[in-house]
């Protein structure tokens, strides 16, 4: 018998697994993304995001890393760098998470679209020292609009479908901590 | 502040920030390992994306599938009017056959009168798209055949049409292409009938710009362009593209590869190349032409003899 509240934690992890790989996979399929189109928001990023202000126990420190490493590496992306920048940001929100719970919405969405645009910049930044070529301010900036245009309907998705929401008054952790 | 003294141990105490730094710490030095070793990072990559390839083969099959009826449904609804388009093109290409199998005899002719020795053809094989790159600033498409196939980095690929883009990476069973529009691409070309030599170089947008003319003025819209084969990677006289002139006054190139959708790809067997096994260094000037270094002879016999001494030193 397993007792509710690990079932919740694993079903909050592999739940995120699946949706990363999900989200690979439709990356990786050959239907289009022509050149010179306008990019989409970036929902990896939006999914972590919610996650970590919901449940940041269901997103552990080596779930992160593993998956965000593995998607640089699968996408084409320089390795390491994106990863580095995903896990900093949301560590950042970890560390806060008891305020982060008693924000509003908007609040939340507030601070998470200024988090993807120091990720951005950071990005670029790091592209500019080590002397790789870079895409366009311009659509660098339309795919962090995008992302902060996604990020609400992120979180529905996860409230209702996955149910995945913040934890409500007196629940419990693993241990038995009220959280 | 509803904190609860004992829900924050695991979440921020010194130590999980200490695991937090090493791990940030780890993925930025892998980062740099991989700006250093690009060749042996990207053969990395290569070789794991070899290995879920096979997974994404049979996954994406009926998505793509049902994408392709999708597309097919679509042009049924505009039937008629394609017949018709098809009907005339038709018309216009039995006139070009006739044309073109006048020429192939002529070119036969003259050829066989100045005893000319052509390149041998070259051959191909034939992949089939697998992956895109995944995001949207790369431009790289996956295909199936890889060293097994005896694929090899750096050979040009078409789609039939024209020239799509180069072998950059390969696996065991799969190969990436960089597609010309990636970023990252510089292909020699010549423009015809001038003749002026350029770079083809991506920048992630439709059409590719043309960098390095010699005399921009004596290129005009809708001159072909084909690759030039300087720098001896990709062979001579494969079809590009067109030359176009955008708003922003550049001559840029109007791909004939149908980029938008690209299914089955011919790489173009080359011979052996170089494999790439470094970053590359700094393309520095030649130094200067002097007068030559003064030799051991010219510069006395005491030297000599300390040379011939130095020598038998060493032997």
């Amino acid at each position: 018998m397993i007792d509710p509240v690990t079932f919740g934690l694993w079903r909050g992890r592999l739940g995120f697994a699946a949706i990363i790989t999900t989200l690979i996979f439709i990356a990786l399929l050959p239907m289009g993304g022509e050149a010179g189109r306008l990019p989409g928001p970036d929902l990896m990023t939006c999914f972590v995001f919610v996650w970590m202000m919901r449940r940041p126990d269901y997103l552990p420190l080596w779930l992160l890393a593993g998956a965000m490493l593995l998607s640089d590496i699968l996408l084409m992306r320089p390795f390491g760098l994106w990863a580095a920048l995903v896990v900093l940001a949301a560590e950042i929100l970890r560390a806060r998470a008891v305020l982060m719970r008693e924000l509003n919405f908007f609040m939340e969405w507030a601070v998470v679209s200024g988090l993807m645009l120091a990720m951005l910049l950071a990005y670029r930044f790091g592209f500019a020292l080590t002397l790789l070529p870079q895409v366009s301010l311009g659509a660098a900036l339309v795919q962090w609009l995008w992302s902060v245009i996604a990020y609400p309907a992120v979180v529905l998705f996860t409230g209702y479908v996955l149910a995945l929401r913040k934890p409500s008054l007196g629940q419990v952790d693993a241990y038995g901590r009220r959280f | 502040m509803g904190r609860k003294p004992n829900s924050d141990i695991e979440l921020a105490g010194p130590f999980r920030l200490i695991i937090v730094g090493v791990t940030v710490l780890a993925l930025l030095a892998l980062f740099v390992l991989w700006r250093v070793q690009g060749p042996r990072a990207e053969t990395f990559r290569a070789n794991i994306t070899d290995r879920i390839a096979p997974a994404l083969q049979w996954a994406a099959a009926p998505i793509t599938w049902a994408a392709n009826v999708a597309g097919d449904f679509h042009s049924y609804a505009r039937l008629y009017e394609q017949n018709q388009q098809l009907r005339d093109e038709l018309r216009q290409m039995k006139a070009w056959k006739e044309a073109a199998l006048q020429l192939e005899q002529q070119n036969a002719r003259l050829l066989d009168l100045n005893n000319v020795r052509l390149d041998p053809k070259l051959t191909y094989l034939t992949g089939v798209v697998l992956a895109d790159s995944g995001s949207p600033f790369r431009q790289s498409v996956l295909i199936n055949a890889g060293v097994r196939d005896g694929i090899r980095d750096g050979w040009a690929t078409m789609d039939g049409i024209g020239l799509v883009g180069r072998i950059a990476g390969v696996g065991e069973q799969t190969a990436r292409v960089m597609l010309l529009t990636d970023t990252n691409s510089r292909v020699p070309v010549t423009i015809q009938p001038s003749g002026q030599r350029a770079i083809l170089s991506g920048d992630n947008s439709s059409l590719p710009p043309l960098d390095f003319i010699e005399d921009p003025s004596v290129i005009a819209a809708g001159d072909l362009v084909v690759s030039s084969g300087d720098g001896g990677i990709f062979p001579a006289g494969l079809v590009v593209g067109k030359v176009v002139l955008t708003e922003d006054k550049r001559l840029r190139v109007r791909l004939e590869a149908q980029m938008a959708r690209l299914e089955f790809l011919r790489v173009l067997r080359s011979h052996e190349l170089d494999p790439i096994t470094s970053t590359g260094g700094l393309l520095a000037l030649p130094p200067i032409q002097g007068p030559p270094a003064p030799t051991a002879a010219d510069l006395g016999p005491a030297t000599a003899v300390k040379a011939e001494g130095d020598e038998g030193a060493s032997q």
